[in-house]
């Protein structure tokens, strides 16, 4: 079964590869014309030779057979922007995402869980209609406007947060007071991308946590004499967090697409801001290394979202 | 009398007041050692400005490399990398006398360098023919002396020295067959001989630089360091300043609103200095090739409906200044005057009557697709929506099209498939460098700011053609007011409102680099206050 996932995962990754080769060729624009205008001109015999040096001057099929042989020996090439091997920029990137989203997501998970739970045990109560409220506006309102909210009262009316950065620009911190610094630019941009977040978990595991509550088990177990902590926390949200957890999942991607907007308005080093600079910039070899990145990684964690639902749920054990 | 005698006292007691605060500011502006200097950047691909040009690899590089002379005040030329230099009688060669300088790596700079540097800048540098395609050849007598021999007489050349344009690059670095557009030491371990040595460059986070002790002018630099922190989003930028987190935020593309509110800030200080080599111009870009574009009357019809000192306070807040031509009113070379298009509405209508262009039963005379760049949209955006508005009240349908990126928008003008776009470019400190490209019949390419409107006009040519070689100030100044006239005539361009570009620093900087190369200029007379 895990084999099979695992041989799906391959094709779709093939299939997101040639989609997004695809997809960008067929983009008006042009990375050289990009790059020699930023120049600030060049001869029409240069545009030829940089046209030639990227390979851009072969016919279609044979850039992506170039390109799919390059990927499968590890290769993502060399970005036209940049000036340097893409896999060496994003190696530097990738940490300081990966840092935002998880922090990001475990922010919107924990919280949102708890308070979907605190909103499911008073239905009708005040706090649960502020729950839902406070869901529809997180929901609906774009992420870059929230990060600009938080800046200005966070960091320019009530100066307690930096503005933008992962750390201080002239930082000579090292060690723990160099994780602090990090921490302390992290706290702005994770709330900013885990609010949107925290709203939707907040309302599933509500959702999720009425209908168990409902059941005959968790009735027995009040009916046992159980303290409500533990019905609640042992025996209903064992339950009631599946979705939650499914979610978390699929809306991986969802986060790593928040992260570009989040990065951009905190000046976040990581691959938000570059892929950002690569489409400003038509770098054609960085973003597609950047969304091939993105696309494995939702794979990935949809393939571990499915092994980790088979273990928390013992119906689908029972069905295997 | 009395009234002349009052005002004249009262401009007295001003001067009088003005001095005194001056001297009190320059009471507390002792030089001061050591500090870290905290500037922006929008993203940088090299840090060597020999093979890229603008801001991005310019404030970086110009502090890396040093230059044969700079640029100060008034576009005056003082040396710099070379300790002085002698035009000979007929102008056609020029020597120089090197400072005794090291490069970071402790080898010395010698003649070769300069040579090879010349010759790297000008097959490498986007302008690199325009500023150094007179040079016939370098001779370099003795390893401090180094002379340029021309083909033509340059007045341009001189300008073009400095490490902005010409970076005194390490032969022994560079010159080993890898080709230097790409070359890996543009952007790791790069050495100069500028004020500053690098430290780090994290592409797309920060740049530092720390102080060269061994830099060739003694006492100098102050600053211990100098950061280049990446900020891609505008607002994000306005608001480290406004906290305090830049000391230093060269050309940051502010809203005059934002401009007005900086200003009051205490501890700021909001200028537009420090651009007037780049000087940039805005214009209206027809495409020439098209109907009704190929008719002057037409063009000129289309200049007389707008209010272009509307522009100006709608974009500006009247801080700039309407467009006179295709040269900056900051270019010495400049002369004021030039016709210019009164607003006249009736007059547009009346002139498009004439050219044939009648409005039709719907009231309609003809459309077209105005293409919006993708950079400044608080500048581009409410001039083309205003061009939309005004042209609609002369039957003539303007449909707005915005760009997904800035290689769109190139791709659009570049292969001259477009009606028309606003647009802007940078005068430099020669015509011959940022003028002429719009105007030269030679120059009609495919390439972005090139002449991509397709202007071609052979008496225009001559006038640019003499100009270029022209030694005589006063005479070279009489050429280009022809040639902003002319082009005023035949709308070559329709010449909207000069760009206004802001710097703003903390009141802590001391000598900010506010020359005409502003911000693209070396920092090693900039120091920090307590």
């Amino acid at each position: 079964m895990i084999l099979r996932r695992i041989v799906y995962a391959f094709v779709l990754l093939l299939a997101v590869l040639v989609m997004n080769f695809a997809l960008i060729h067929l983009a008006p624009g042009d990375p050289v014309e990009t790059l020699v205008g930023e120049m600030g001109g060049a001869t029409p015999e240069f545009i030829e030779q940089m046209r030639a040096a990227y390979g851009l001057d072969q016919p279609f099929y044979i850039q992506l057979a170039t390109y799919l042989g390059r990927v499968a020996q590890g290769d993502f090439g060399f970005s036209l922007y940049f000036n340097r091997p893409v896999l060496e920029l994003m190696f530097h990137r990738i940490g300081p995402t990966i840092l935002l989203v998880v922090t990001a997501v475990l922010i919107a998970l924990t919280l949102g869980t708890f308070l979907g739970v605190l909103a499911a045990q008073r239905r009708n109560s005040w706090l649960s209609h502020l729950v839902t409220v406070f869901s529809l506006v997180g929901y609906s309102t774009p992420v870059f406007w929230v990060g600009i909210m938080l800046i200005l009262v966070f960091s320019v009316a009530l100066p307690i947060f930096p503005i933008a950065g992962m750390y201080q620009s002239d930082t000579s911190a090292t060690g723990l007071a160099f994780l602090l610094e990090v921490l302390h630019h992290l706290i702005l941009p994770a709330m900013t991308l885990a609010l949107i977040y925290l709203a939707f978990y907040t309302r599933l595991s509500r959702a999720s946590m009425i209908d168990v509550l409902d059941s005959d088990y968790v009735r027995t177990a009040r009916a046992k004499g159980l303290k409500n902590y533990l019905v609640i926390y042992k025996h209903a949200l064992r339950n009631a967090i599946l979705p939650v957890v499914t979610f978390a999942g699929l809306q991986f991607g969802q986060v790593l697409s928040g992260a570009v907007l989040v990065e951009t308005v905190f000046g976040w080093p990581g691959l938000g801001t570059l892929a950002y600079d690569s489409i400003l910039r038509r770098d054609t070899p960085t973003l597609l290394a950047i969304l091939f990145f993105s696309a494995s990684l939702v794979i990935v964690v949809n393939m571990v979202t499915d092994i980790v639902y088979r273990y928390i749920d013992p119906r689908m054990r029972a069905e295997q | 009398m009395h009234r002349m005698l009052g005002g004249g006292l009262r401009r007295l007691l001003t001067l009088f007041l003005i001095l005194l605060a001056g001297s009190f500011s320059m009471a507390s502006a002792e030089p001061r050692e050591g500090g870290t200097l905290k500037v922006f950047s929008s993203g940088w691909r090299t840090l060597n400005p020999a093979v890229q040009s603008g801001a991005s690899a310019g404030v970086p590089g110009s502090q890396i490399f040093a230059g044969l002379v700079e640029v100060r005040d008034n576009f005056e030329i003082t040396p710099y990398g070379a300790e002085s230099w002698e035009l000979s009688d007929d102008k056609m060669s020029v020597t120089f006398k090197l400072r005794e300088a090291k490069f970071h790596d402790g080898e010395p700079v010698t003649s070769e360098d300069v040579k090879f540097s010349l010759f790297a800048a000008r097959d490498n540098h986007p302008f690199g023919t325009v500023m150094f395609g007179r040079i016939k050849d370098v001779e370099t007598p003795a390893p401090d002396t180094v002379v340029f021999n021309l083909t033509e007489p340059t007045p341009g050349l001189m300008l073009s020295l400095q490490p902005l344009l010409m970076p005194i690059l390490p032969k022994h670095i560079y010159d080993d067959g890898q080709e230097l557009k790409t070359h890996l030491r543009n952007n790791e371990n790069v050495i100069g001989s500028g004020p500053f040595k690098l430290v780090e460059n994290t592409i797309g986070e920060r740049i530092v630089l720390e102080k060269n002790e061994g830099f060739f002018i003694e006492g100098r630099p102050y600053l211990d360091r100098i950061v280049i922190t990446a900020v891609s989003d505008q607002l994000t930028r306005l608001l480290m300043i406004e906290n305090g987190e830049l000391d230093y935020a060269p050309n940051v593309g502010l809203r005059y609103t934002d401009a007005d509110r900086l200003e009051k800030k205490e501890g700021l200080i909001v200028t537009s200095r420090g651009f007037e080599a780049l000087a940039a111009v805005a214009y209206l870009e027809l495409n020439l090739r098209k109907e009704p574009f190929t008719d002057v009357n037409v063009r000129r019809a289309l200049a007389h409906a707008l209010d272009r000192e509307l522009m100006n306070q709608i974009v500006f807040g009247g801080r700039s200044r309407v467009g006179e031509g295709p040269l900056h009113s900051n270019n010495p070379l400049f002369t004021p005057g030039a016709p210019a298009y009164e607003f006249d509405m009736e007059k547009a209508a009346a002139m498009l009557d004439e050219a044939g262009l009648t409005a039709g039963a719907d009231g309609k005379r003809f459309g077209f697709v105005l293409d919006i760049p993708t950079w400044a949209p608080h500048m581009w955006v409410p001039f083309a929506e205003y061009i939309q508005a005004q042209y609609s009240k002369l039957g003539i349908d303007v449909e707005l099209r915005r760009a997904p990126d800035f290689g769109t928008w190139a791709g659009r003008v570049a292969s001259w498939e477009y009606d028309a776009t606003v647009n802007g470019s940078f005068n430099y400190p020669d015509p011959t460098i940022g003028v002429e490209r719009h105007l030269r019949c030679d120059n009609i390419r495919n390439v972005t700011w090139s002449n991509t409107q397709g202007y071609c006009d052979p008496e225009m040519d001559e006038i640019l053609a003499k100009a270029a070689v022209e030694t005589d100030f006063e005479t070279r100044r009489a050429l280009y007011d022809q040639v902003q006239r002319k082009a005023m005539e035949d709308v070559a361009l329709l010449y909207l409102v000069q760009e206004y570009s802001t710097t703003v620093y903390t009141t802590k900087l001391g000598n900010p680099p506010l020359s005409p190369f502003g911000a693209l200029a070396p920092y090693y007379d900039v120091y920090l206050e307590d």
